[in-house]
C-alpha cells in the first residue's frame, strides 16, 4: 500500500513541479502567470498530436520522446502569446493570464475534434494515447519501503527531474539566471548594464511554457492515457499556489508539490483500502484544494513576492 | 511616414477619441474575432455568411426554414434570452469585483454553491409557487454572496490571491457537489441531479402564448433590476467611490482614510452575491437540474463579456447578449451545416485576445494622436 501511495504520489508531483517551474520562469523576471493551466494543455494537446501520428508508424519509445519535445515546443508556442501580450502589448498580466487559458481551452477543443475528423475520419473529442512506457531500476528497487520509488517509474518522471536540475543550474549559477532574476526585482539594473529586459524576460515565459508543456503532456499519459478537455482540472492553478508556498524558489516548491502529491495518492488508497463507493473518490480530490487554501492561510502573509511582478518596464521610469 | 505609420493613422481616424473608443474597440475586437473566425470556417470547408446566418436563426433573431410545432422565431428568441440571463448576471458580478481591483475568477464555483443549496433546500420541496421562487433567489443571493465574503476575508486577512483561492473554492465545490448529487441526488436515467419542482423553477415553462409554447424566463427581471443596482452603486454612492479607489490604488485610498479590508470583503460579497443570482438563473431557471463533475463555462466567459462591455453595465448587457448568441446560436449551426460548435468559443477566445489588448491600442492612438497635433 505504501508503495502505492510513493509511486502514484511521484507520478503526481513531478509533472506538478514542472507547471510550478513555468511560473516561477516567468514570475521571477517579472511577468504574472496565470496562464500555466492554458500552457500545459495546450502543450499537452501538441505532444498528443505528434503522438498519435507516430504512433500509427513508429515504436512507443519514439513516439512517446517526440511527443515530449513537441510537448515542450507547444507550451513554449503558446507562451509567446502571454509574452506578447504583457511585453509588447502592455496588457494587463493577470488578465492576460485569463484570456491565454480560455483561448487554450477553445482552440485545443476544436482542434482536436477537427483533426480528428480530418486525420482519422472519426468524430472524436479524444486523442487516444499508447500506454505510456515505465521502468524498473534493478538494484534500487530492492531497497524496502523506499524502492517502490525506482518501481515502475514513468520514463517522463526522470526526464521532469533532469530538466528540474537544469532549470535550477541555469537560474542561480549562470549569467544569464541572474539577469532573470534580476529582471523581476530590478529591471532598471538590468537595462543600465545594457541587457534587454524585454528579451530576458520573452526567453523566461516562453522556457516556463515548455516546462508547463512538458508537465501537460504528462498528466495527459499517466492519468487518462489520452488527451481531452480533461486536461484542463486545475492543476495549473495547483501549481501556482506551489509556487507561492514555495517562495518562488525551486526546492522549496519541489516539497509543496510532494506534499499535494502524496495528500492525493495518500487519499486514493484510504478511499480503496475503505471499500468505499467511488462516488467517494469525488471526496478525495478535494484534498489538494483545501491542503492550497490551508497552505496559503500559512504562507501567504510573509511571503515577498518579486518587487517588479507584474509591471510592465518602462526605460523612463526610476 | 512609413507604412505602418500609415496604417496606425487610419485606425486612429476610425476608432476615434478617447470617449468613442469605448465603443469602438469592443467593436473592433469583435469583427477581428468574426473575421478570424470566418476564414477559419472557410478554411474548413464551409460558408462562413451561411454559419454566421445559422448562428442568428438559432436564436430567434432571424427566421428558419421550418418550425416544429408550437415553435417560431419569437420561442427561439425566449429560449435565447433564458440563455443569456445568467450571463448577464455573472459578467456585472465580475464587474463589481473589477471595480475593487479583484479578479473574481470563482463565478462558476459561486454559481454552483447558490445553484447546488437553492435545489436542495427549495428544489425539491413542495412549496407553492408564490413562496418558492423568492426563496430560491434570496437563498442564492445569500450563498454566493457568502462564498465572496470568505474569499474578500482570505484575501484581506492571510493576503491570499483571490484568483488562486477562487479557484481553489471552485474545485472544492464541484468535488463537492458532485459527490452529494452522485449519491443523494442523481436521477438514474439523465445522470443529472433530479428535476426540480415547477414551483421552484424561475423560467416558466411551456407557457401558451398567441398559439406558441414559449420559456418566460422570469431572471430578465432580475438581470435588469441587478444591472440598475450595480450602475447605481458604483457610480452614485459613496461606498461605490471607495471601493473604486481601492481599485485604482490601494495604496492611494488607504492615506486618504479609506478602510481596505472592509471594502475588499465588501465587493467580493457583492459581487459573489450577483454570482449566486447568476447560479439559482442558470440551475433553477434556464436548466432545472444540475449536472455532476463540470463548471458551466458562463462564470469564465462572463470575464470576456465584462472586459467587452467595459465593465459598464450597459454595455455588459450588449456584450452578453453577443457572446450568448454566439454561443448559443452555434449549436444550431452545427445541426444545420456541420460546422463543430467548438469554433464559437474559439471566436469568443480571439476577441479575448484583441480586447486584452485594448489598453495599448488606446496607448498607440493616444500617441499618435499627440504626435499629430506636435507636428501641426
Amino acid at each position: 500500500m505504501i508503495a502505492t501511495i510513493i509511486s502514484s504520489g511521484l507520478a503526481f508531483s513531478l509533472p506538478l513541479l514542472a507547471m510550478a517551474l513555468s511560473g516561477i520562469y516567468s514570475e521571477r523576471s517579472g511577468i504574472t502567470n496565470l496562464a500555466v493551466e492554458g500552457f500545459q494543455g495546450f502543450g499537452a494537446f501538441a505532444g498528443a498530436i505528434a503522438a498519435v501520428i507516430l504512433q500509427t508508424m513508429s515504436s512507443t519509445g519514439v513516439s512517446f520522446g517526440v511527443s515530449l519535445l513537441v510537448a515542450f515546443v507547444g507550451g513554449a508556442f503558446l507562451a509567446m502569446l502571454h509574452a506578447l501580450m504583457c511585453i509588447r502589448f502592455k496588457a494587463n498580466q493577470v488578465i492576460s493570464g485569463v484570456v491565454v487559458n480560455i483561448f487554450a481551452m477553445a482552440m485545443t477543443a476544436y482542434l482536436t475534434k477537427h483533426l480528428n475528423a480530418a486525420l482519422f475520419g472519426q468524430s472524436s473529442d479524444k486523442l487516444i494515447l499508447n500506454v505510456a512506457p515505465r521502468f524498473t531500476v534493478p538494484v534500487l528497487s530492492k531497497i524496502p519501503v523506499l524502492g517502490a520509488a525506482f518501481t515502475n517509474v514513468y520514463v517522463f518522471e526522470p526526464v521532469i527531474i533532469l530538466v528540474v536540475i537544469a532549470a535550477w543550474f541555469v537560474m542561480y549559477k549562470t549569467r544569464f539566471g541572474m539577469y532573470l532574476r534580476a529582471c523581476g526585482d530590478n529591471p532598471q539594473a538590468v537595462d543600465a548594464a545594457g541587457i534587454s529586459v524585454a528579451r530576458i524576460r520573452y526567453i523566461a515565459v516562453a522556457l516556463g511554457g515548455g516546462f508547463a508543456g512538458l508537465g501537460g503532456i504528462s498528466y495527459a499519459y499517466s492519468i487518462s492515457s489520452n488527451f481531452s478537455a480533461n486536461i484542463y482540472s486545475g492543476y495549473g492553478y495547483l501549481a501556482i499556489a506551489a509556487l507561492i508556498f514555495g517562495n518562488w524558489n525551486i526546492l522549496p516548491t519541489l516539497l509543496a508539490c510532494l506534499l499535494f502529491g502524496f495528500a492525493r495518492s495518500t487519499g486514493y488508497q484510504i478511499v480503496l483500502m475503505a471499500e468505499l463507493p467511488s462516488a467517494y473518490q469525488d471526496l478525495i480530490m478535494i484534498l489538494p484544494y483545501v491542503l492550497t487554501l490551508v497552505v496559503l492561510i500559512f504562507f501567504s502573509k510573509r511571503n515577498r513576492s518579486p518587487r517588479a511582478l507584474g509591471i510592465p518596464y518602462n526605460k523612463g521610469q526610476r | 511616414m512609413n507604412d505602418l505609420d500609415k496604417k496606425t493613422s487610419l485606425l486612429v481616424r476610425i476608432l476615434g477619441g478617447e470617449r468613442r473608443q469605448k465603443v469602438t474597440i469592443p467593436v473592433f475586437a469583435i469583427l477581428i474575432g468574426l473575421v478570424v473566425g470566418g476564414i477559419v470556417i472557410a478554411a474548413t470547408g464551409s460558408n462562413p455568411f451561411s454559419s454566421y446566418h445559422n448562428i442568428l436563426q438559432g436564436c430567434g433573431l432571424a427566421p428558419k426554414p421550418s418550425y416544429g410545432g408550437k415553435k417560431g422565431m419569437i420561442t427561439d428568441f425566449m429560449d435565447f434570452l433564458d440563455f443569456t440571463t445568467p450571463m448577464i448576471l455573472a459578467a456585472l458580478s465580475f464587474a463589481v469585483s473589477m471595480k475593487a481591483g479583484l479578479f473574481n475568477i470563482g463565478i462558476s464555483g459561486q454559481m454552483l454553491a447558490a445553484g447546488f443549496v437553492s435545489t436542495v433546500a427549495i428544489g425539491y420541496s413542495s412549496l407553492s409557487a408564490g413562496v418558492a421562487k423568492p426563496l430560491v433567489v434570496l437563498i442564492g443571493l445569500f450563498v454566493g454572496a457568502a462564498v465572496g465574503a470568505f474569499i474578500g476575508f482570505l484575501k484581506y486577512r492571510f493576503n491570499i490571491n483571490e484568483v488562486v483561492s477562487t479557484i481553489m473554492v471552485n474545485y472544492i465545490f464541484r468535488y463537492i457537489v458532485t459527490f452529494f448529487i452522485n449519491v443523494y441526488y442523481v436521477d438514474p436515467v439523465s445522470r443529472q441531479s433530479k428535476q426540480i419542482a415547477t414551483a421552484s423553477r424561475l423560467s416558466l415553462q411551456k407557457v401558451p402564448v398567441g398559439g406558441y409554447k414559449m420559456t418566460i424566463p422570469l431572471g430578465v427581471i432580475i438581470a435588469a433590476a441587478a444591472a440598475v443596482f450595480v450602475y447605481i452603486f458604483i457610480e452614485k454612492t459613496k461606498t461605490g467611490f471607495e471601493i473604486k479607489a481601492v481599485g485604482a490604488s490601494r495604496e492611494g485610498a488607504r492615506y486618504s482614510g479609506i478602510n481596505v479590508g472592509r471594502n475588499i470583503v465588501l465587493a467580493m460579497t457583492i459581487s459573489g452575491g450577483l454570482a449566486g443570482l447568476a447560479g439559482v438563473t442558470y440551475f433553477l431557471g434556464y436548466v432545472g437540474s444540475i449536472q455532476p463533475g463540470t463548471l458551466v463555462s458562463t462564470g469564465f466567459d462572463s470575464i470576456a463579456v465584462c472586459l467587452l462591455g467595459n465593465c459598464n453595465p450597459l454595455g455588459i448587457i450588449f456584450s452578453s447578449l453577443f457572446i450568448s448568441a454566439l454561443d448559443n446560436g452555434s449549436v444550431y449551426m452545427t445541426s444545420s451545416s456541420g460546422v463543430e460548435f467548438e469554433i464559437a468559443d474559439v471566436i469568443i477566445g480571439v476577441i479575448l485576445v484583441f480586447s486584452a489588448c485594448s489598453a495599448f491600442i488606446s496607448y498607440l492612438i493616444d500617441k499618435k494622436t499627440r504626435e499629430g497635433k506636435e507636428e501641426r
